[in-house]
């Protein structure tokens, strides 16, 4: 049995299309990112999987359950930390934990279990005593996250968990997922990151628009979606004039990081672009071998950046 | 269970930790009684008036008992006119005015002389001048009239049992009662007939400390009860945290029944603070009795029902939390908290009698002051029962939706 199941999931908005006929199952075990810019309908799909809003059409089903049918069952079984980390920031790490354990009524045993273990996992030692309006957004995050959790769910859904985050944080979150994953936690999270869809996830629904326009792993993503490989040759701004002509054989772009030439040779090719460029004089400070990435995968199968349709 | 004591909890110690809340629900109100009690009620006389009595005789001692006796103004005895004079112009010890009583007052008037007393009054606020020029002509003016019946009773005991009186005869209590009728030909009793319902009863409570403490229950059915109960429903969608709370597998009825919670001992709270307060301070005398109970609970009840029907109805949080301050506000100044309705203009003392408040605080000062019953009392109960059903009734059936809607 598949833990999260989406079977022709429409769902709009008076005019607008949130989201369009999507479909997609996440295995045990499984950690499935949802990879697309703002509006994608990432948030919308993951809240008709909680039950917060209703689907206009198709079905959704957690551990084989209908969420329609059996809400209340479906919220013990998920984990669901939504964007905002919804904290009281008048009350301490420690009383808003406490709270919504009153909400899943744990007992006060199992919740000192529970907040053993979270504490460990998320470093919440220090945060547990102090009113969450003083801590820090990274700090913040990872109490919501121990909210969510605090119930032990099979199925844990993360809706963009690291935005605004620092990249240091973003590592160490990282981390905890992978924790989750040895736990056999099936998790499922939504990010416009894609070095952390890369990074983490097993399997990637790209969605665009309402619409998931290519699923896979991110290896088989980039092969089949990606393109070319890029050599990117570093050189300074003066000579890249020069370079260019030197190049011109190769067809490169201009980039802010210098010049980019596409090729499914890349390896036979950087000798010739060195000895072309030393030949016309420049000496460039690197050349580069870059295979595709998730941002090339998004580019070719919607036309657009996704950093820039995040922007 | 739990979950509804969870919100429970959680509401209060937010409740507690917010000094806005703090400062509407608990200091502002005892800020007001301290104020209000300050300026009107409080003992002795409004007026501080210099006296220079150099009479010193039986006439011009009554003359100032009698005065000191109105309540109205308490006269110092000064020696030294000039120094009183210099004192009053100064407006020190507070003394707005200089009652003088020359020498020879008394002999005067006992061989049917006039008897002149000097006023002088301080040039200062217009009104304080008025009231009390006004009051000093009055209380000469019922002077003169008891002290010449007094003197005519004093020469009627010398005349003979009967008598005849231009070609009538008379008997001494005859003659008697026409000469009364020349010492005071005209005399006129002012009523008010536009309030025929503002009884003495009604004034008399509401200028009694202990009206105070069912101001403060008022208060509370108004601040504690609706404007605390819409906050503590709008904040969870203000703040997102209504999210949190419809995640749980709670059912929403738990979190509906939480809240109510939430907002019964906040206002429990607040009225213990308030209640403990007034007494402390005004040191009243109220009659407590039970029939205080299904009163403020239902009181209670109502405001907090129609606190959460604002949440509910409001287009957003905050034009929710807007309205229920700018309702509880303008409420505190109908329902007769400060002053009696029925000094509100008709059209808004129609609409203020219909307040459930309005029959609260009603019921509340007759229990209190006038040591009414149950049975006394049971009209404005209905009327609050009924109310406290309705909204509740009401508040119950929109709350699904108003939780659901983002």
């Amino acid at each position: 049995m598949k833990p999260v199941v989406v079977e022709k999931v429409t769902k709009r908005y008076k005019d607008i299309i949130a989201l369009d006929n999507v479909s997609l199952s996440v295995k045990e075990g499984e950690i499935y990112g949802l990879l697309g810019p703002n509006g994608a309908g990432k948030t919308t799909l993951m809240e008709i999987l909680v039950g917060l809003r209703r689907q206009d059409s198709g079905n959704v089903f957690i551990m084989g359950i209908d969420v329609l049918e059996k809400p209340s069952k479906i919220r013990t079984l998920v984990g669901f930390n939504p964007q905002e980390t919804m904290l009281y920031d008048n009350l301490t790490g420690f009383e808003n934990l406490e709270f919504i354990a009153s909400l899943y009524s744990i007992t006060e045993e199992e919740f000192q279990e529970k907040l053993e273990v979270l504490s460990d996992l998320l470093d919440l030692e220090d945060l547990l005593g102090r009113r969450t309006r003083k801590l820090s957004g990274g700090q913040r995050r990872r109490v919501s996250l121990a909210a969510s959790l605090l119930h032990d769910p099979s199925v844990i859904i993360l809706d963009e968990p690291t935005v605004g985050l620092s990249p240091d944080a973003r590592r160490e979150f990282w981390s905890f997922i992978e924790g989750l994953r040895e736990q056999g936690k099936t998790v499922l999270l939504s990010t416009h990151y894609m070095e952390e869809a890369d990074e983490l996830c097993d399997r990637i629904a790209v969605m665009d628009s309402g619409k998931i326009i290519a699923t896979g792993s991110p290896d088989e993503l980039k092969r089949l979606h990606g393109g070319s490989a890029k050599i990117v040759i570093h050189v300074r701004m003066k000579h890249i004039a020069q370079a260019e002509k030197a190049l011109s054989i190769y067809s490169p772009i201009r980039t802010s990081e210098g010049l980019e030439v596409r090729t499914d040779r890349a390896e036979e090719l950087v000798p010739d672009i060195i000895a072309k460029l030393q030949s016309a004089g420049v000496d460039p400070e690197s050349v580069e071998i870059r295979s595709p990435t998730l941002e090339d995968v998004f580019l070719n199968l919607t036309g657009k950046r996704l950093r820039e349709v995040v922007g | 269970m739990k979950p509804s004591l969870g919100i429970a909890k959680k509401d209060f110690l937010l409740f507690i930790r917010d000094r806005a809340a703090l400062f509407w629900v608990i200091i502002f109100p005892l800020l007001m009684m301290l104020l209000f009690s300050a300026v009107f009620g409080g003992e002795g006389a409004k007026f501080d008036v210099a006296c220079v009595n150099n009479d010193k005789r039986q006439i011009a001692d009554l003359l100032i008992e009698a005065m000191n006796s109105t309540g109205v103004v308490t006269l110092h005895l000064f020696e030294s006119q000039a120094k009183a004079f210099e004192m009053v112009r100064a407006g020190e010890q507070d003394l707005i005015g200089l009652l003088v009583i020359p020498e020879g007052f008394t002999d005067n008037l006992t061989s049917g002389r006039t008897g002149n007393l000097e006023f002088f009054v301080r040039e200062e606020d217009p009104t304080v001048q008025q009231m009390l020029t006004s009051f000093i002509s009055g209380f000469v003016e019922e002077f003169n009239s008891r002290f010449r019946r007094e003197l005519i009773k004093e020469m009627l005991v010398y005349m003979p049992e009967n008598m005849s009186f231009g070609g009538y005869s008379m008997t001494k209590e005859e003659m008697v009662e026409l000469v009364m009728s020349i010492a005071r030909p005209i005399n006129v009793t002012v009523a008010l007939i536009s309030k025929p319902e503002v009884t003495s009863d009604t004034v008399a409570y509401w200028e009694n400390k202990g009206h105070w403490v069912s101001t403060m229950f008022t208060y509370s059915f108004l601040f504690s009860g609706m404007v605390t109960s819409t906050g503590i429903l709008v904040e969870e969608k203000e703040r997102k945290t209504l999210k949190r709370l419809r995640l749980a597998p709670a059912s929403i009825w738990s979190l509906l029944i939480g809240k109510i919670l939430s907002a019964l001992i906040v206002l429990s709270f607040s009225q213990l603070v308030l209640i403990a307060s007034t007494i402390l301070v005004l040191r009243p005398e109220v009659n407590w009795d039970l029939t205080l109970l299904p009163l403020v609970f239902m009181g209670d009840v109502t405001g907090i029902s129609l606190g959460l029907l604002l949440a509910e109805i409001s287009p957003s949080s905050r034009a929710a939390g807007q309205a229920a301050v700018v309702i509880g506000v303008l409420l505190q100044f109908l329902v007769g908290m400060y002053f009696p309705v029925q000094f509100l203009p008709g059209f808004l003392r129609t609409f203020a009698e219909l307040l459930p408040f309005t029959k609260a605080a009603e019921a509340l000062d007759r229990v209190l002051l006038g040591g009414a019953t149950i049975s006394e009392v049971i009209q404005p109960c209905v009327y609050l029962g009924i109310s406290a059903i309705s909204f509740t009734t009401i508040a119950v059936i929109l709350f699904p939706r108003w939780a659901r809607e983002e």
